[in-house]
């Protein structure tokens, strides 16, 4: 056999070992944010039960998480009881973004299910979404007291959310 | 008591497996006859204990045991039986042990039909076997046993995942594992023949035979695949170029290369070496597939079971055989007595060709498959390699080798006349054109050039597929799959490019027209089933008010998962499908309706069936040819 031809598959084989190897235990879902390390983008909308203003300028100073959720959302009735738990045990603020909802539906939603969130804020045609890169909820950001993004979660969270990610993030 | 006869089995037959691998080494000391003999009543031995073991998890699975975690995770009280039954395989653990099943039901096949094979070659490749049935049985007792117990009891299951509840998921996966696994043995054979340092043409038309196999079972599991996702996913598509598609489609193309390159080497003796690195290449591919599925490293819709350790299992076994085997191949092959001169106008020359487009279009695959491995390895960012890409390379690969397909059948071994050869199909490339442009001319219009050329082929392969089986009079199993790949490409060219969808919202007692059909909305009822409820769709079908029937699509919930499938409702003729599937409902009154009309995609279905029929016919000719001699 060609000696070439030898090195070329010998390489081959090499570097689809090694491919394959470094992609294992990775989550293939998991997208990158370019908004990690960057300040939260402004928002000016109302509150889903009181019908203030909020703005982002009245969420500084304290670490929380920005829960992307809506009534029609099966993966965001999957995560719920996982932020009741973080809620009951006040351990972070949780401001929900009511994503693409109707008023009513979302708020009977959340007397089935209980409320974790400290404030609502209203995204009706989903533009605030847009500025935070929301692909689709639910989606959940962790914001610090600067109001920099330093974590985001696609997808519905695990049980262990708080103790495996937040936990280590406000140390 | 389940648990422990199950693990008892699979421990055994762990360990009978060393003993099959053994043999390798005892055949120099012990007599070869009896080497075979004991070889081939421990295959049979394996063979029953694992099917006594895939039984006792049949049983299991059909009399709710849940105190096995493996049936609490994927059976509940209410799934019909059948689907109690097809769940054994339905996620990880059962399908490992059905892919392990069919292993050694191979293995112990190649004695069965051994008598032109000398006995150490048998026993070698069993030896070959032996080995890979014992990592994949250790895999299992270390990683993913489903005899495992789970503690409390849960009085009922979670329920298999309702994806996998269809008539078409119950045979699709032992079909594909067939083929799969199937690949083992002309591997195997490989792996012997290095070893041994000889070769005999005539054991050549004994492999072609199980390759034909492997390859008939790869088809026809590819073909239910995607005849599942036609009729489950409710887009309308049948191939979504996913991961684990590709997975199970690289090996039928390498296979397919197999095929033909055996042939030449059967005739000619040519080719030897490199039919032999297409063997292994061919079950590296399958082991690579089965590495894809199992570890989850790629998005893919059949992203059932994954888990980083098992993983790392595999890529430990795998990097194994395909190093071992190719190490193997590097050191020995040089010794094998191999003709290498061939005269470029000859048969053996087109069949050549077909092998390097049919090697690179597998690695365009592959690179596909794997570059958002690669590029985010290298942080080149996350990147997913879609349709368009796949479909340019299939396409611009596919259709030369479609187009030589005509050459090969009329050319000659050794030496064959391209003058001649062009004024006979020159004819009948000319009557393609004809036909295709009427054809077209007929039912839609020309717009493309790549579609016009696509059918062209297409045409012109069945046509001098036909006249050469007028000519012969004989069926083969060349003509008979060429005519279902001609088939298959006019079905998915045109289904493909002049299909029509409507994705609207439609009142109930609203009309839609779709080409010379009415489609109106009567109706949406409520159907409770054992497992789920559903919401059934009526619509009626009218050609030019003439009532013709009515469809009635679904969407389903599972009750235990709940989850939401559709339930496509397809009206079906040769020239088109009308598909219509149930999207959302916006009101009480009015709901979301996909609806396709898709031209000549029965076409595809009758193409594969075509090929499967070649493949069998193959098969079973050379069982005669067998009892002849």
């Amino acid at each position: 056999m060609n000696f070439r031809l030898q090195t070329l598959l010998i390489v081959l084989f090499l570097g689809i070992i090694y491919f394959l190897y470094t992609g294992l235990g990775k989550d293939p879902t998991l997208i990158p944010s370019p908004f990690i390390g960057k300040t939260a983008p402004d928002f000016k909308s109302t509150d889903l039960i009181s019908g203030k203003v909020i703005t982002n300028k009245d969420l500084l100073g304290k670490f929380y998480i920005l829960n992307v959720w809506a009534s029609w959302c099966y993966g965001c009735s999957l995560e719920h009881n996982y932020l009741m738990n973080i809620y009951k045990n006040n351990k972070i603020d949780i401001i929900g973004l009511n994503y693409k909802d109707e008023k009513n539906s979302a708020i009977n939603w959340l007397k089935e299910r209980g409320n974790p969130y400290k404030n609502i804020i209203v995204d009706e045609n989903g533009n605030i979404a847009i500025d935070y890169g929301v692909y689709g909820a639910p989606e959940t950001f962790i914001i610090d007291e600067e109001g920099v993004i330093i974590y985001k979660h696609v997808g519905p969270i695990e049980q262990d959310f708080y103790n495996k990610i937040i936990l280590p993030l406000m140390k | 008591m389940i648990t422990e006869i199950g693990n008892i089995l699979l421990s055994l037959s762990a360990a009978l497996s060393l003993c099959l691998f053994s043999f390798i080494f005892l055949k120099k000391v012990i007599n070869i006859d009896n080497c075979f003999q004991f070889s081939k009543n421990i295959s049979l031995i394996i063979l029953i204990f694992l099917l006594f073991s895939f039984l006792l998890l049949s049983y299991a699975f059909l009399t709710d045991n849940f105190s096995l975690r493996y049936v609490a995770t994927n059976s509940n009280l209410t799934l019909e039986n059948i689907y109690k039954f097809s769940a054994v395989w339905g996620a990880h653990e059962g399908s490992i042990l059905l892919w392990v099943l069919v292993l050694a039901f191979w293995c112990f096949s190649i004695v069965l039909f051994s008598k032109r094979i000398p006995k150490k070659i048998i026993v070698d490749m069993h030896a070959v076997i032996g080995i890979l049935l014992f990592f994949f049985l250790l895999f299992i007792l270390l990683t993913s046993n489903p005899f495992d117990r789970i503690f409390p009891i849960p009085l009922n299951g979670n329920d298999l995942n309702p994806l996998l509840q269809d008539p078409g998921l119950i045979i699709h996966p032992p079909m594909l594992y067939l083929g799969y696994v199937g690949t083992s043995v002309p591997f195997a054979f490989a792996v012997a023949i290095l070893i041994n340092g000889n070769i005999k043409l005539e054991w050549l038309s004994w492999l072609r035979k199980w390759v034909m196999t492997s390859w008939m079972f790869l088809t026809i599991g590819i073909s239910l695949g995607s005849w599942w996702a036609y009729h489950e996913l409710g887009w309308g598509g049948w191939w979504f170029w996913d991961p684990v598609e590709n997975a199970s489609f690289m090996p039928w193309l390498a296979i397919t290369a197999l095929l033909h390159s055996i042939i030449v080497s059967e005739k000619r003796g040519i080719f030897i070496s490199w039919t032999i690195l297409l063997s292994i290449l061919t079950f590296s591919l399958s082991l690579l597939g089965t590495f894809l599925v199992r570890s989850g490293i790629l998005v893919s819709v059949h992203a059932f079971a994954n888990d980083a350790e098992r993983g790392i299992y595999i890529l430990i076994f795998l990097a194994m055989v395909i190093g071992l085997s190719l190490l193997l191949y590097f050191v020995r092959s040089p010794r094998l007595i191999t003709y290498s001169n061939y005269n470029i106008s000859s048969k053996e020359f087109i069949l050549l060709i077909n092998n390097l487009f049919l090697t690179v279009t597998t690695f365009a695959i592959l690179l596909g498959t794997l570059y958002p491995l690669i590029s985010s390895t290298l942080d080149l960012g996350k990147i997913s390699v879609g349709a368009p890409y796949f479909n340019f390379i299939f396409s611009a690969l596919t259709l030369p080798i479609v187009f030589l397909m005509s050459p090969a059948i009329f050319s000659a071994w050794e030496k064959t006349n391209y003058n001649n050869l062009i004024k006979k199909l020159g004819l009948f490339f000319i009557f393609s054109l004809i036909i295709t442009y009427f054809f077209l001319h007929y039912y839609f219009e020309v717009e493309n050039f790549i579609i016009f050329l696509a059918i062209v082929i297409a045409i012109f392969t069945i046509l001098s597929s036909l006249y050469k089986l007028s000519e012969t009079r004989t069926l083969s199993a060349n003509l008979i799959s060429h005519v279902g790949i001609g088939i298959l490409i006019i079905g998915i060219t045109i289904s493909n490019y002049y299909s029509s969808q409507y994705e609207i919202i439609m009142k109930k007692g609203a009309n839609i027209a779709i080409q010379e059909f009415q489609i109106e909305f009567n109706d949406v009822k409520n159907k409770v089933s054992k497992n789920y409820t559903s919401k059934v769709g009526i619509f009626d079908l009218y050609n030019n008010k003439d009532y013709l029937i009515s469809f009635f699509p679904e969407k389903r919930i599972y009750n235990i998962q709940k989850n939401i499938m559709t339930e496509a409702a397809i009206h079906s003729t040769l020239t088109r499908d009308i598909y219509i599937a149930l999207g959302e409902k916006i009101n009480d009154n009015s709901w979301v309706v996909r609806i396709y009309y898709k031209p000549f995609i029965q076409l595809l279905w009758l193409g594969a069936i075509l090929m499967v029929l070649g493949g069998l016919f193959g098969i079973f000719s050379n069982l005669n040819l067998l009892k002849k001699n």
